[in-house]
C-alpha cells in the first residue's frame, strides 16, 4: 500500500460500516494526504457508503477515523463538517428551495474568513453560477447543480473534500470542466480531495493515488501513474 | 365610549381569526420552512391556556395585580415551551408520518389530562375565574381592549416570522427542511435547530391559548378540539406553507370566511349556530382545500418565496 503524499490528515483504521445490519464497508484502512484520491471500484463496490460514512452521515460499527489527529470517530456530520471535511453527495447536493446565492450562503455558516471573501471565490471558480445567482437551485441543471453542490461545500473553507462521483450522468462537456476545476482546487486551496469515480480513465488524470474497492475492500491503494489496466480490470472484476 | 356599533360576534370574529392567524405563522416556520408536520397545535395551545389557568386561579397571590397575571401568563408560556420541547424531542428525527401521529397523540393526550384531572382542570365542567387584566368600563371595551393586545402580539409574531424568512436562521430551517441529511454536512447541529424552532413555536402558540382563555373566560374540554389545529393547518395550507403572508390570506379566507361573513352577516336561523355551523364550517374548509390543491398545489400564493426576499438577501 501506498503511502499519502505529505502528512496523513485523514487517517481510517479498520472501519466498517453499512445500512440496517448489512456490512457495506468491510475493514477498510488508507491514509490522505493533501492530495486527490481516487476511489475507484464497479458499481456496488461501496464508494458511496465510504464517503458517507468519512462525512460520519452513516455510523462505523468498527474501527476509526482520525482527521488532523484528532479522533472523529463518533462526531456528529455537522461537527465533521466544524472541523474541515466538506461533502458533496452524488445526488441531491444543492437545496433546491433555496436560490444559488442563498445556498452558497448556508454553505459559509462556518469557517472563519468573511463570507463574502468565499463566495467571491467559489464565483470565480465556478463563473456559471454568478448569473444564476437568483435563481431557485431547484431549477438548475445536473451540471449547474453539482457546481452549485461543490461551490457550497467549498464555502465551508474544507481541509478535506469528499467528492462523490461528481460528474456521474453530466454531458462530456461538463465532465471535462469538472475535472479541470477538481485539478485546480486542489493546486489552489491546497484541499485533500477524496474523489469517487466510476470514470476511471479522467479520475486517474488528475488523481495522485488511487485506491481501487472491491465489494468493501480495497482491492489495492496505488499511485495513480502505477496502476496497470490489469489491475484495474481485476479490482473491478471485469 | 360608546361601542353600540361594534358588533359582539364580529368582534369576537375577529379575535379568532387574529388568533388562528397567530397559529398559522408559527406553524408556517415548523411546516413551510422546515417541514415539520406538527398537528398537535392545539395541544400547545391548550397547555398554555390551562397552565395560565392554574396557576392564575388556583395560587393565593400575595402581590397585587398586574403581577398575578403576567407572571401567569408567562408561566403559561414557559411550559407550552417546555412541552415542545419535550414533543420536539421525541419527534425531532423522525418521519413526516411519524411526526404527524405523535403530535396528534400528544394534542390528544393534552385533552384526555384536561378532562380527567379535574382537581386542577375543573374537568368536563370546566375552569372559570379568567378575568382580564384591567377594567376599563363596560364587557365590549374590556374586549377590544383585550383584542388589541392580541393584534400586537400577532403583530409581533408575525415581525418575528417576516425576520427569520430573511435570516440566516430563516434559509437553515430551509435548508433542513429540503434535504436533513444535507444540512447535517453544513456544520450546524439539524437536531438542536428543529428543537428549539419547536419549542419556540410551541411556547407561542401557548401564550396564544392563554390569551385566547382570558377572551373566552372559561376554559372546557370542548374548546380544545382538533378544529383549532385544522383552521391554522388549512388556512396555512391554502394560503401557501412557504409564504409568511400564506397564513394571514389563508386564515382570513377560511376562518375569516365562517367566522365573521357567515356568523355576523348571513341571515341564518339561531338555531344553525350550535350544530350545523360547526360542522358546515369543517366541510367548507375541507372543500376549498380540496379544490386550491388541485388548482394551486402550493397554495394561493405559490411555493416561490418572494423575489423582494431574495433582492433583498443579496443585498445582506
Amino acid at each position: 500500500m501506498s503511502d499519502s503524499i505529505g502528512p496523513a490528515i485523514l487517517t481510517v483504521e479498520g472501519i466498517r460500516s453499512g445500512y440496517h445490519g448489512v456490512t457495506v464497508i468491510k475493514g477498510l484502512s488508507f491514509e490522505v494526504g493533501a492530495e486527490v484520491f481516487a476511489v475507484l471500484g464497479a458499481n456496488g463496490a461501496g464508494k458511496t457508503t465510504l464517503l458517507a460514512t468519512l462525512a460520519r452521515l452513516i455510523p462505523l460499527t468498527d474501527g476509526g477515523i482520525r482527521f488532523r489527529g484528532e479522533d472523529v470517530s463518533t462526531l456528529q456530520p455537522y461537527e465533521t463538517a466544524d472541523r474541515g471535511i466538506g461533502y458533496v453527495p452524488q445526488e441531491h447536493g444543492a437545496f433546491p428551495d433555496l436560490t444559488v446565492f442563498e445556498n452558497l450562503s448556508v454553505g459559509g455558516m462556518i469557517g472563519d474568513r468573511p463570507r463574502e471573501e468565499r463566495m467571491d471565490e467559489v464565483l470565480d471558480l465556478f463563473p456559471d453560477l454568478k448569473a444564476l445567482a437568483q435563481q431557485m437551485a431547484g431549477t438548475l441543471s445536473g451540471g449547474e447543480s453539482r457546481m452549485l453542490a461543490c461551490g457550497r461545500a467549498l464555502m465551508q473553507d474544507p481541509m478535506l473534500l469528499l467528492l462523490d462521483e461528481p460528474t456521474a450522468g453530466l454531458s462530456p462537456l461538463y465532465v471535462d470542466m469538472f475535472f479541470e476545476k477538481i485539478s485546480e482546487i486542489h493546486e489552489t486551496k491546497g484541499v485533500g480531495i477524496i474523489l469517487a469515480e466510476q470514470n476511471a480513465t479522467k479520475a486517474l488524470e488528475v488523481a495522485d493515488r488511487v485506491m481501487v474497492l472491491s465489494l468493501g475492500e480495497a482491492f489495492l491503494v496505488e499511485g495513480a501513474d502505477e496502476l496497470t489496466t490489469e489491475q484495474l480490470k481485476e479490482g473491478y472484476r471485469i | 365610549m360608546n361601542l353600540d356599533w361594534l358588533d359582539a360576534f364580529l368582534l369576537f370574529g375577529t379575535f379568532q381569526v387574529v388568533m388562528v392567524i397567530g397559529l398559522a405563522l408559527l406553524l408556517h416556520l415548523q411546516l413551510g420552512l422546515a417541514r415539520i408536520a406538527n398537528f398537535g397545535v392545539v395541544g400547545f395551545w391548550a397547555i398554555g391556556a390551562y397552565a395560565f389557568g392554574v396557576l392564575f386561579t388556583k395560587v393565593d397571590w400575595s402581590i397585587g395585580e398586574p403581577w398575578p397575571f403576567l407572571i401567569s401568563m408567562l408561566f403559561g408560556t414557559v411550559v407550552a415551551g417546555l412541552a415542545g420541547l419535550l414533543v420536539g424531542w421525541l419527534i425531532a428525527d423522525l418521519e413526516i408520518e411519524g411526526v404527524l401521529v405523535g403530535t396528534l397523540g400528544f394534542a390528544t393526550v393534552v385533552a384526555i389530562l384536561v378532562t380527567t384531572e379535574r382537581g386542577l382542570t375543573g374537568g368536563a365542567l370546566g375552569m372559570g375565574g379568567l378575568s382580564f387584566p384591567f377594567d376599563i368600563g363596560k364587557t365590549k371595551a374590556n374586549e377590544l381592549l383585550w383584542f388589541g393586545i392580541l393584534f400586537v402580539v400577532v403583530g409581533a409574531i408575525f415581525y418575528y416570522v417576516w425576520r427569520v424568512h430573511r435570516s440566516p436562521y430563516g434559509r437553515l430551517l430551509i435548508a433542513v427542511g429540503d434535504n436533513e441529511p444535507l444540512a447535517r454536512s453544513l456544520g450546524k447541529p439539524t437536531f438542536q435547530t428543529k428543537l428549539w424552532l419547536f419549542a419556540i413555536g410551541s411556547a407561542g402558540m401557548g401564550l396564544l391559548g392563554a390569551i385566547n382563555g382570558v377572551m373566552v373566560h372559561l376554559l372546557i374540554p370542548e374548546g380544545i378540539g382538533i378544529n383549532v389545529t385544522l383552521a391554522a393547518i388549512v388556512g396555512l395550507v391554502l394560503g401557501g406553507t412557504a409564504r409568511v403572508w400564506g397564513a394571514v390570506l389563508g386564515v382570513i379566507l377560511t376562518v375569516g370566511f365562517f367566522d365573521i361573513v357567515v356568523q355576523s352577516y348571513l341571515p341564518l336561523p339561531r338555531s344553525w349556530y350550535t350544530q350545523a355551523i360547526p360542522v358546515l364550517r369543517e366541510m367548507v374548509f375541507g372543500a376549498a382545500l380540496i379544490i386550491v390543491l388541485l388548482v394551486r398545489p402550493f397554495g394561493i400564493l405559490g411555493d416561490m418565496r418572494r423575489d423582494k426576499l431574495i433582492r433583498s438577501t443579496h443585498r445582506d
